[in-house]
This record gives C-alpha cells, structure tokens and sequence, in this order.
C-alpha cells in the first residue's frame, strides 16, 4: 500500500532541523504521509488581508483516519484546498512545508501535480449535486478519470467503473451506469463521487463534509462505507466535518480548528474525554447530548472574529471564561502536552489549579 | 392527551395531496405528501416533528401555518375550525401562528432594515401608530438579546446566529400562540445553535407561546421537545412523550433514526461499523409517487414480513401518549 522509502526521505530536507522538529505531531517524518508545516492561506489585499488559514501544522501517517473540526469560517476547507494546490490568486499560500509522501508540493510541476491528484490524493466535496457534471453519464465521468490516471481499452474502463460502482455498493450497478447526475439522490450521487475518488486506489483521501447534505441513515450508510473502504485498502482519511458525533465515531485523532488555527490536536477518545483547550471544552458542552436533563444549554457568548476584529492576543481571548492578561497580549503558540497539544497558555484541566498560572 | 391543558393547536387525520406531472400527454400523478396526521398542542408546550427529507416535515408546516389548504381533515386553531372560517376570520387566525424559517439569510428581506422588518406584522395586523411600532420593535430586539443599535441595521450586518435572532424576533411581534420552526438551528454552528435554543426555551417559559419544532437533529428534540412525532413518507409512524421515545422507541424506523445519529463518547472504530452493519437501513427512501402497498416504511424495515405489505397499519397506543404504527410491535 505504501511505497514510501524512508531512508529517502531525511535527505531531502535542507539540512537545519532534525526529523523530530518541535512542530511536528510526534517524530514521525518517516512515515508521515502528508506533511503540513507552517502553513498560512490569506485572501485580499496585502494590508487588509483576511487570514483564511493561519500558521497551520499537522501531518498525516498511512493509514490514518484523521478528523478536522472546527465552525464554518474556521480554515479547515481551505486548509485542505491548499494542500491540494487548488487555492487560485489573489488567495496566497505560504508554507514552510506541504509535502505528500516525501515530496514537495508547491514545487512540483503542473504536470506531476496533476499526476498526483486524482491519482495518490482524492478529494470528496461536500454537495455532490453540484460536484458531477450534470451532462455526463456517470460512465463517462468514471472512465474519464481512469483514462487520464490508468489508461486501457474502452471496454476495459467500462468494466472498471462498474467494479468501482460495486466497490462502493451501489444496488443494481449495470443500469446505473448508464444514468446522468440528476437521475440520482442525494446518497447515490455521494457513492459515485467516491468511486470517482477511490478509482485509481489513492493513498490520501480528503473527505470535505462528505455527509452534510444527506440524511441520518444515509448519513450512516456512508459513513460505514468509507471506513470500510479505507481499512480494505489502507488508504490515509482526513475527515473535514463540523459534526462532533461523526468525528467521535470514525476518526482515530482529531485536530481543532478555530478562526484559521488549529487550536488542539489530540486522540480520540482522550480529546472527548478530557480537552486541553477551552474552545474544544465549550464545543462539547454547547451539544444538545451532553446536556441531558439540563434545561439551558451551555454556549460560548460572542462569534468567532471576521477579518477586521481579530484579537491582538488569543484569538478566543474574547469569548474564553478563563482568560487572563496574557492572552488578551500575546498570541499563544500550540504547545505540546502530555497527550495532545493545544493553543493555550493556561490548558485544561489545570484551570482549576489557580497556583500553576504565572 | 392531557385534558387539563387546553390545545391551541389541533390536527385530525390531516392530509394533504399535490397533483404532479407524470410526463406529457399523461394523467396527473397524485403525491400524497401527508396522510392522515393526528395531533394536539397545548399553549407552552413543543411539538418536534422528525424525519428525513421528503417525509412531509415541512408540507405540515404549510398547513398548520395556514399557506395551503389540506385536502382533507381537519386543523383547529385555538378551538376555531380554519375549515368553517370565513376570510375575516382566517385572517385573524392567521395572526395566531407564526413561523421561523431554517435559513435566515434567505428569510430577511436584504433591502429593509431590522426595524421595519419587526414593523411590518404590525404595521399590517394591527392599528398602533409608527411611535408605538417603534418601541415594540425595541422592547423585542431587547428579549431576544440584540442591542437597541441594531434596529437601524440591515440583515448583511448581522451573522447567522444573530439572523435567526432577528427572524424569532419578527416570529414573536404579534404574540402568536403558536410559532412553527422550520429547522430553526440546523444553519448554524454549533455554539451559535446552543444560543438559539436556549433563547427559544427562554421565550417560551416567558410568553407561554407553543412551538411546531421540524427537525432532522434528534439530539436536538431531545433537549427541546414535550412530545415527539416521528414521520416518514408522510405518514407519522410514532408518537410519543419525549421521555418514552428516546427510553423505548417502538417503531423500527424510530429505532434506526436514533441508531443511525453519530454522538460524541459512543462506540467507534470495529464496534462502530459492527453496529453500522447490524442497525443501518439499507436502500433509500421509495418514490413518493409511487410509495409501498401497506406499511410505507416495509421496503426498508428489517422486521418486514409479507404481511406488511396488505394492509396500512393503524397507529395503536403503546403507552401513555405513545402510539406506534407497526403490526409487529409484539414480536421486535
């Protein structure tokens, strides 16, 4: 499944920090599939520019199932478009690191860009009425994407799509082939995309709300299909979503978002369980099913800060019940704690232990 | 139900069917979008309705707000028959229930500012003059938490949280007895929908108004709801107190809806998909146009047996207040 050559891939960075860099998850370099180092995305003029994605890290092992949470407006979609390279001017990317499988992104040609994407990295949207094109067969767009990554003979590719169609367990597969977009729902154009996506057995599969726009028991449906489709084929997931519950469910480490950065980054369950950062404490209690008996919800006052009102400290300096001085003036870095990181100078639990705070 | 209370809001065998096209040339095709749908809402108390797409939520909302006439049943109105009013008379009736839509950046109107958009129910309902419009449409941006400044804003200054504010706010100007929510809180991000709801409970407590609460979020029901309708292809297949339905749903559709929402601190990973595989409905939901023979929800219950397939089955009483539409209650 993965063809990395780890003693390949220290050499090709330039000299200066060791693998086992501050900002990386754990030391993980080798194996590390996607590797985002220091990335920012802004949108607008130079002086006035909002800060889409702000100084974000993480990275990806083969295999894994990561989750991406945050609230609409949080980075997390743009993160992902900029790893795929698809954020177009006037949007800026900077990174000090965007590498899949070794291999520096943003340095790539258009032509090895192209050959990765699509190929070793897939990407499923959100909508997927919008996402196939309206005045093709479903045929036709699968064996499109198989002649551009695989090639064969038309009868070959034909053969393929409907084994794809199977793969992701479409029912009566031969005559939905033969169907255009609109003759399909919600949930079945959803499974077309990802035998669209899976076609050429990528390793990196981005999934960007991939079940926002179905119904629960599709919703569940789908979601079954892609761990199983992950496990048999050992691809690495990153599921961008908003929904708490699917992350809890499917993902084996979840990284928090919040206005553009990340502000924890920990395992599940122990994320659940025991959040370091105060955002992710107020998300858990602001769901209706933690709240049980209760009769009010508990909710962070506030929203989150557009382009103009962003905080001169912690970026929820504002909405935090536990800031103090420090964070209303300084920017917190993501500081690496016992079993997660978080961008917090006062993490979570010791809120509690009032003489640990400087 | 309770005969202590008085309803504001009543529904019997409330139907209502669309003629659609079939194609050319060809007779029309009747959806039957609601069938037979019985209820009754006391003042202060929330009525969630719950299903997924095309199971005639929001086609409910249509009849109980008064913006289609149901083709057959009947629907009473804090006591009043809107079937025997005469249009003075649904006019006023029509002042009586209000509605919050799911989108509030398609539910305001961009080119009027907050202040007249509160104005304008009262401007058309009632005969107060423009300086006492004016204070009221203070005094209700006071109580649902927005800043007397904002009365002189347009809708594209306001984020969705504080849209939807406005929307309730403009919902509640003519002190209905019943406000129907259409997805209120489905939009919005998950700490904004904490607000939301906790001022929608607030305002309810305060003015006593009674909510229809539509929604596909079953976690949220359970915070909001009194009593719980499940539907499904326009049929309801559940009702229950809001207490019995999540402790023992009996319907086999209600029991795959609550199995099938992912919550935080459940089983994952093997375990997960384990129970993906023994709980998750397989296929989708039929055409409505041409729905099954019998039971709506056989083609894809785990339960089914042919006998599903004769007869429609009635709702019969499980419980206090709760009743399920199943001929297998006995055996699953």
């Amino acid at each position: 499944m993965s063809g990395t050559l780890p003693a390949a891939l220290p050499s090709r960075r330039a000299g200066g920090a060791g693998p086992c860099g501050s900002v990386l998850w754990a030391c993980s370099v080798v194996t590390s599939l996607l590797q985002v180092e220091h990335l920012s995305v802004e949108f607008g003029a130079p002086g006035a520019a909002l800060q889409a994605v702000d100084d974000v890290s993480f990275s990806v092992s083969p295999g894994e199932v990561v989750g991406i949470v945050g609230e609409s407006g949080s980075g997390k979609s743009v993160t992902a478009l900029a790893v795929l390279g698809l954020i177009d001017a006037p949007g800026r990317v900077r990174a000090e690191r965007l590498a899949f499988d070794g291999r520096e992104l943003p340095s790539m040609s258009p032509r090895e860009r192209r050959s990765l994407l699509g190929g070793d990295i897939a990407m499923i949207f959100q909508d997927p009425m919008t996402s196939l094109n309206p005045s093709y067969s479903v045929a036709f767009q699968l064996m499109e994407t198989i002649a551009l990554h695989e090639g064969g003979s038309r009868a070959a590719r034909r053969a393929r799509a409907l084994e794809l169609l199977r793969a992701v367990e479409i029912p009566d597969a031969e005559r939905r082939l033969d169907a255009f977009p609109h003759q399909l729902s919600g949930g079945m154009s959803q499974r077309v995309m990802l035998a669209m996506a899976i076609a050429c057995n990528p390793r990196l599969l981005i999934a960007d709300e991939p079940t926002t726009a179905l119904d629960v028991t599709i919703q569940a449906q789908m979601l079954a299909l892609l761990l199983k489709l992950q496990r048999e084929r050992g691809m690495a997931l990153v599921l961008i979503t908003h929904d708490l519950g699917v992350v809890a469910e499917v993902a084996e480490r979840v990284i928090v978002m919040y206005a553009g950065q990340v502000v924890e980054q920990a395992p599940v369950p122990r994320i659940f369980e025991l959040p370091s950062h105060p955002y992710t404490e107020a998300l858990l209690a602001a769901l209706p099913e933690r709240n049980a008996g209760r009769r009010r919800l508990q909710s962070l006052g506030g929203v989150v800060p557009g382009a103009f009102d962003r905080p001169a400290g912690c970026l929820l300096s504002p909405r935090c019940p536990y800031a103090q001085e420090r964070c209303r003036a300084e920017r917190p870095a993501l500081f690496e704690l016992e079993a997660s990181r978080a961008r917090c100078f006062f993490p979570l639990p010791s809120h509690a232990d009032v003489d640990r705070r400087p | 139900m309770n005969v202590a209370t008085v309803s504001v809001l009543e529904a019997e065998a409330l139907s209502k069917h669309y003629p659609v096209s079939a194609g050319f040339l060809k007779p029309l095709a009747t959806v039957q979008a609601l069938e037979a749908v019985s209820f009754s809402l006391a003042a202060g108390r929330t009525l969630a309705v719950v299903g997924e797409s095309g199971c005639g939520k929001s086609t409910l909302a249509r009849q109980v707000t008064m913006l289609e006439t149901p083709t057959s049943g009947r629907l009473r109105l804090a006591g009043d028959d809107i079937a025997d009013a005469d249009a003075a008379k649904r006019k006023a009736l029509r002042r009586t229930v209000q509605m919050v839509f799911q989108n509030p950046f398609a539910s305001l109107n961009p080119r009027k500012k907050i202040g007249q958009a509160l104005e304008e129910p009262l401007a058309i309902n009632t005969t107060l003059a423009a300086a006492d419009r004016a204070d009221r449409a203070r005094a209700m941006l006071a109580r649902v938490g927005l800043r007397p400044e904002h009365y002189a804003r347009y809708p594209h200054m306001f984020s969705g949280g504080q849209r939807q504010r406005v929307a309730i706010a403009r919902a509640l100007m003519l002190e209905p007895k019943v406000v129907v929510a259409d997805e209120p809180v489905s939009a919005l991000d998950v700490s904004i929908q904490a607000q939301v709801l906790n001022l929608l409970m607030d305002l309810q407590q305060e003015t006593g108004v009674a909510y229809v609460f539509i929604s596909h979020n079953l976690a949220v029901v359970e915070l909001i709801a009194d009593e719980v309708l499940v539907m499904y292809l326009g049929r309801v297949m559940e009702r229950a107190p809001k207490t019995a339905l999540f402790a023992a749903p009996r319907h086999p559709y209600t029991r795959a809806l609550l199995a099938s929402t992912p919550k935080v601190g459940a089983i994952r990973g093997e375990a997960a998909l384990a129970r993906a595989a023994r709980t998750a409905l397989s296929g989708e939901l039929p055409s409505p146009l041409a729905p099954p023979s019998g039971c709506v929800f056989r083609t894809r219950c785990p339960h089914a047996i042919p006998a599903c397939a004769e007869a429609v089955p009635p709702l019969v009483p499980v419980g206090t207040g709760h009743e399920a539409a199943c001929i297998r209650l006995d055996q699953i």
